[in-house]
């Protein structure tokens, strides 16, 4: 067992909680015995005491003086220890005194009280009692009057004492056995109580990128106790199985389209070694092999784009940032996309509301706009128009549409258009040049800046596609 | 033989075909897509298919699983970019009989494609026996007898193609089908000149 474990804690809680009852119990027992001993014991003094003062009579002369009859002394309390005794006569003074009586001891009458006392290293407990009536009965008055007596009497307290110490220590093993039982049961309850987390931390450690579910029994699952914690196991479970499975359908998409044009170029040259071939026949080669290494140069220049924007999203990579106008950086981007909308005879119309300032890199706007307009432009037909729209949407929040009267995008390929490498048609884009990628960079870098990237599209009508931005208001 | 490309990276197919005519003397169709690629499977005795499995219209896999579920026995290798113990499995599982990682070596493709061709044929040696007669499909050399046959490259073929089917009867439509590609029929005429060709 590891020192810091709950197992553990929960036992030594229980046993040190058990253990001050244990002690309470003892304890408890031990003066009870001895105070149901004592008084037992009080009694019989007592009684002794009354059965002393019997034997206290009258003498025949009827003046009221008396004497101890010792004939009849009754036997001590414990028949191992005699018992001390003394009895005085309020006229009279000491009328009798036991015959064993502790050296240097001095008593004297005196009020009822009783104490305990130590004689020559022997316990007593001790009764004096006064104004005893001398039950000697004579016919006549006395002429003196009558005697009262004092008597005190003692008992050694040493069997008293064994009795309690015997009973303390029977209470005391009882509860230590009963203790030590309680523990291997808190042990075993605890070890029982705790298994569903065994069970968890099992089943936890069969979850593989294979296999993402946490399967675990009802019984388990439905513990006051498991239930929170396997709730957000699985929940972050079914967050790390989504991002991982986004990696590795980019790794697998980003392998297929590296692997690809190197494919290409291979076999290329493979093919153009295989045998002589003419001037001819290798300068083609050559040129298609340079064709593939340029088509393989802007993709690497893509995906690194996308990793960059992902970065910044996360915050990998901060830099410092400038103010800019949203009106001029998106007409620089325009400026870049004239070329390719000329070529396709598609005129770009921007329509601009006033300052959006916002602090940014402009290269990484520049890279939003550039993305949307190429889209734009592509899936255009020739001789149309781009609809480029800036505004204001509240205080705080520029809004930019870019609006196109193309081919549009079908409606079960929507929700798909912002993942990386995704491409509706591949033989169509890889006509275009695309490579799925620019959609995904627009939405990492746009949302880098906390806004957010919609498209909207009616197939056949045309696509609108609107950024939200927050602006720079201080 | 006969073969079939499925690629859409049309530079790729093409560089893959002329090296099998080339080097294999093997007639060699492409296809584009997966639709036009299981539509040529259907429609001819391929004796094998080299298959792309990221294809528009029908992915790769796809082709594999509708050749297999039709029954067809043609041997298919498989060219994939993704090198992954799981998807090799769910390949092989699907009734690929080989495969390649993008990018491959040209050389090792044309000695695997041969190696499916005569696997389909139930042969298993490169090197082919018939009586006195020496077909060695790796070199493409011929002898009889151990002295060396020169051939041209039709000839050749039309050898090869019979020299997997030892003693069977082969017909002059089964000949054209496996030697020829798409547009065989107007060679029907041809082949008889081989024949007596490879007779003298």
């Amino acid at each position: 067992m590891q020192p810091n474990s709950i197992q553990r804690r929960l036992i030594a809680t229980v046993v040190l909680s058990q253990s001050l009852l244990t002690a309470g119990l003892v304890l408890t027992g031990v003066l009870y015995t001895y105070w149901r001993l004592l008084s037992t014991l009080d009694t019989s003094m007592q009684a002794r005491a009354l059965s002393l003062a019997a034997l206290v009579r009258y003498n025949d002369n009827a003046t009221g003086d008396v004497y101890f009859d010792d004939t009849m002394v009754p036997p001590s309390i414990d028949p191992a220890r005699p018992d001390v005794f003394a009895v005085w006569a309020n006229r009279s003074g000491l009328l009798a005194r036991s015959d064993i009586w502790p050296s240097n001891v001095e008593l004297s009458p005196g009020g009822d009280q009783h104490w305990n006392a130590k004689w020559g290293h022997v316990p007593y407990h001790v009764l004096r009692m006064s104004n005893v009536p001398i039950l000697d009965r004579v016919e006549g008055p006395l002429s003196k009057g009558p005697q009262t007596l004092s008597i005190i009497y003692a008992s050694p307290t040493v069997r008293l004492r064994q009795q309690v110490r015997a009973a303390g220590i029977i209470i005391a093993v009882a509860s230590l056995v009963l203790l030590v039982l309680m523990a291997k049961f808190a042990l075993r309850g605890v070890g029982k109580g705790l298994a569903p987390l065994q069970t968890l931390a099992e089943q936890a450690a069969l979850v593989s990128t294979q296999d993402w579910e946490l399967r675990l029994p009802e019984e388990v699952e439905q513990i006051a106790e498991i239930e929170p914690v396997a709730r957000s196991m699985k929940e972050t479970l079914a967050r790390l199985q989504r991002s991982f499975v986004q990696q590795r359908d980019f790794l697998a998409n980003a392998a297929h389209e590296l692997k690809t044009p190197v494919a290409v170029l291979k076999s290329t040259l493979q093919s153009l070694l295989q045998r002589p071939r003419s001037s001819d026949e290798y300068r083609t080669g050559l040129n298609q092999s340079l064709e593939d290494i340029e088509r393989l140069e802007r993709l690497l220049q893509w995906m690194l784009r996308l990793a960059r924007a992902e970065q910044w999203a996360h915050g990998a990579l901060r830099r410092n940032l400038e103010l800019i106008d949203l009106n001029a950086n998106c007409e620089e981007a325009i400026e870049r996309v004239r070329s390719l909308a000329r070529s396709r005879n598609t005129q770009i119309v921007l329509s601009r509301n006033g300052p959006l300032l916002l602090r940014g890199d402009p290269e990484d706007l520049r890279l939003v706009w550039t993305n949307l307009l190429e889209n734009a432009v592509r899936y255009s037909p020739e001789g149309s128009r781009v609809e480029v729209d800036l505004a204001q949407d509240k205080r705080d929040l520029a809004r930019l549409t870019f609006k196109d009267y193309g081919v549009g995008i079908p409606s079960e390929e929507l929700p798909h258009i912002f993942e990386r490498f995704y491409r509706g048609d591949p033989s169509r884009t890889r006509a275009t040049g695309g490579f799925g990628l620019g959609l995904a960079i627009a939405k990492a870098l746009v949302e880098a800046y906390g806004g957010t990237i919609s498209a909207e599209s009616t197939p056949g009508k045309g696509t609108c596609m609107t950024v939200q931005l927050p602006l720079d208001t201080g | 033989m006969r073969l079939l490309i499925v690629e859409d990276e049309a530079r790729l197919a093409e560089n893959i075909a002329r090296s099998l005519r080339e080097t294999a003397a093997y007639a060699v169709d492409v296809a584009a897509d997966g639709e036009a690629g299981l539509n040529a499977i259907e429609s001819n005795p391929y004796d094998a298919v080299i298959l792309d499995l990221m294809l528009p219209k029908l992915d790769g896999m796809q082709v594999l699983e509708r050749v297999r579920q039709s029954g067809r026995r043609t041997p298919i290798l498989v060219l994939t970019a993704r090198d992954d113990k799981e998807s090799v499995i769910a390949l092989l599982n699907a009734g690929a009989d080989d495969y390649l990682t993008k990018p491959f070596d040209l050389g090792e493709l044309l000695a695997r494609a041969k190696a499916l061709v005569r696997r389909g044929k139930g042969q298993a040696s490169a090197a082919l026996t018939i009586d006195d007669l020496q077909v060695n499909t790796a070199d493409r050399t011929v002898s009889r007898n151990g002295r060396a046959i020169t051939l041209t490259a039709m000839e050749y073929r039309v050898l090869e193609y019979l020299a997997h089917r030892p003693g069977a009867v082969v017909s002059k439509k089964e000949l054209l089908e496996h030697l020829y590609d798409y547009n065989w029929e107007k060679f029907s005429n041809v082949i008889e000149v081989y024949i007596s060709g490879l007779r003298a």
